[in-house]
């Protein structure tokens, strides 16, 4: 009996921390849920644990969606998350893919090029690439934040991804080179669906941080047009500073929240793998 | 000769194709992060507001007006204390989670790890909304608890005081403990049950296989886990504090470095004096990351 605790206190206090630390994390989602259906007055006079009153006010969602524009948030946060996802994992795979199998010089002076950029704080860079993106007319552009999206997310997924590739055989590869394969049909034909299963992990991980981000697209965008949700979230909680609307404010955190929720619930194994790789060894 | 041809043609081709696969990519990268990088270092030796006409070169004049400036300090404390706050706080919950998670048979570990990690996925700009309301003075949940137990109205203003800086702890533990939970989980798991068993024989406690066992060989995932606290922490506080307390609480009571170089630079358009800042959060984010690696040094333990 290596495992366990064998005294009853110790095991109850184990149990009873785990358990209130789990309450501590889903309670407030629950009560996100529960009032975004109230309206003012329920916040105001009732208790925050209250039931939401019937009716319950879904047009409190309705309201958010058009009203406060979060339809075409979603939109943009969707569209910018999409296409940066896409192309940050393309870009990365190649790059990974040569900085693993291939020779040159010069080969570990890019690798750590990527590399110290994990090591850097993004407010290093955040002014120079204002003006940077303003000279080239992608302030409030979904185009401007893809761009920045995707280079921002490029060095972790490379690091990842060398890792990843250096771990498929490479019997495979010299095969195929063998057979007169070019190297591009080698990459696109032959490594690239054996690294599906590390590409998806990034892929994912590089989702949950687009969709969240908020520095980027606060200090890049300031047109109400192209707001991400975060960003949305951020100003309409500012402007509740004078005039609270709570429930729609708790319908927008839901908005936000959903997709994020989805995507866990499909993905924790991956996403809790794709995180700590290279972070443990063996 | 013919052969040569060949192997030469073939080379040129694989020079081409390594090219075609990392240069682009690279030019991007030079382009929009590391060129940045370096003209913010650069740009803080200069009196620049923004336009084109008043760029002059002050050398480290804007690092003098540093010493002189009274809102600094408070970013810079502010920030410690929420990088040793999270440190303290998160080792100490993680260490207790992840121990229970693996070695105390407790049921339903795979729920309490899906459970615990799930704030870390979502943005900060939900913690801090949510966060926000725990802490409002009148309706908020924690005033309203607290209420229960007292006659009056319980109405203290969390976010509004001299030290408010310490409410935001909270919610960054809550928010991102999950990370160095699953970081331990996965060290623990990778320790050979073998130690245990024999730790076992010699009657050792499960508090002493703890001192003596887990945590000398989960050092590495603890060293991570510090450092990777104080880089996003340095780098990311600004989220949480502009959206639980705007521009930094009363009297600039949660002011962080981040925030202060965003308002500087993009509220009252001192741009270099703005990057000084950035260079700074980069100096003191650098130090930290190497003292802290320097004083956590131990031996590394080789399981042979």
């Amino acid at each position: 009996m290596m495992r366990g605790v064998k005294n009853p206190f110790w095991r109850l206090f184990v149990n009873v921390s785990l358990v209130g630390w789990a309450i501590c994390v889903i309670y407030p989602l629950v009560w996100t849920v529960l009032d975004s259906l109230k309206d003012n007055q329920q916040f105001l006079l009732g208790k925050p644990w209250d039931a939401p009153k019937l009716p319950l006010l879904w047009s409190n969602f309705s309201s958010v969606w058009m009203k406060y524009h979060f339809g075409s948030y979603f939109v943009n946060s969707f569209v910018v998350t999409a296409a940066s996802t896409v192309l940050a994992v393309l870009l990365s795979a190649m790059t990974a893919y040569i900085i693993a199998r291939f020779a040159f010089a010069g080969r570990g002076l890019l690798y750590y090029s990527y590399l110290m950029y994990l090591m850097i704080p993004t407010f290093l860079g955040i002014i120079p690439l204002f003006f940077l993106l303003n000279d080239f007319h992608l302030t409030n552009s979904l185009l401007g934040l893809v761009i920045v999206y995707t280079v921002a997310a490029v060095p972790f997924n490379v690091f990842v991804l060398v890792g990843f590739f250096r771990t498929l055989p490479g019997e495979l590869q010299e095969a195929a080179a063998i057979d007169g394969a070019s190297h591009y049909a080698v990459f696109f034909r032959v490594m690239l669906p054996l690294a599906r299963p590390g590409l998806i992990s990034v892929a994912i991980v590089t989702v949950l941080n687009i969709w969240n981000e908020y520095i980027f697209a606060l200090v890049l965008v300031n047109d109400p047009a192209k707001y991400t949700i975060p960003v949305a979230v951020a100003v309409m909680q500012g402007e509740m500073q004078y005039r609270t609307e709570w429930g729609p404010l708790f319908a927008a955190l839901l908005v936000s929240m959903g997709p994020v929720l989805v995507f866990y619930t499909l993905f924790q194994k991956r996403i809790t793998g794709g995180l700590t790789a290279g972070a443990v060894k063996g | 000769m013919k052969g040569n041809d060949f192997a030469g043609k073939s080379r040129m081709k694989r020079n081409l194709f390594i090219a075609s696969f990392i240069v682009p990519t690279l030019a991007l990268y030079a382009v929009f992060a590391v060129y940045p990088m370096f003209k913010g270092i650069y740009l803080s030796l200069f009196d620049w507001s923004g336009g084109s006409e008043s760029y002059n070169f002050i050398g480290l004049g804007n690092f003098k007006e540093m010493l002189h400036d009274d809102v600094l300090p408070k970013a810079i404390r502010n920030d410690y204390i929420l990088v040793a706050g999270k440190v303290i706080g998160f080792m100490i919950l993680s260490l207790f989670f992840a121990v229970a998670l693996t070695r105390l048979n407790v049921k339903g570990s795979g729920f309490y790890r899906t459970v615990f990690f799930f704030p870390n996925v979502l943005s900060v700009v939900v913690v801090g909304v949510l966060w926000r309301y725990v802490y409002n003075p009148n309706v908020g949940f924690l005033n309203s608890f607290i209420s229960l137990f007292t006659k009056q109205p319980f109405d203290y203003a969390w976010l509004g005081g001299k030290w408010s800086i310490f409410a935001l702890l909270p919610p960054s533990i809550w928010a991102g403990i999950g990370f160095s939970v699953i970081l331990l989980v996965a060290g623990i798991m990778s320790v050979p049950e073998s130690l245990y068993e024999s730790a076992h024989l010699d009657g050792a406690t499960q508090w002493q296989q703890f001192w003596k066992v887990t945590l000398p060989l989960v050092w590495e995932q603890v060293q991570t886990s510090v450092i990777w606290i104080v880089v996003t922490t340095l780098n990311g506080s600004f989220v949480i504090v502009t959206i639980m307390t705007f521009e930094g609480g009363a009297d600039n009571a949660t002011q962080v470095m981040g925030s202060y170089l965003y308002f500087n630079a993009f509220k009252y358009g001192k741009f270099s004096y703005g990057s000084a800042i950035g260079v700074l959060i980069l100096v003191l984010s650098l130090i930290t990351t190497v003292a802290l690696q320097r004083l956590m040094k131990r031996d590394a333990i080789e399981l042979s």
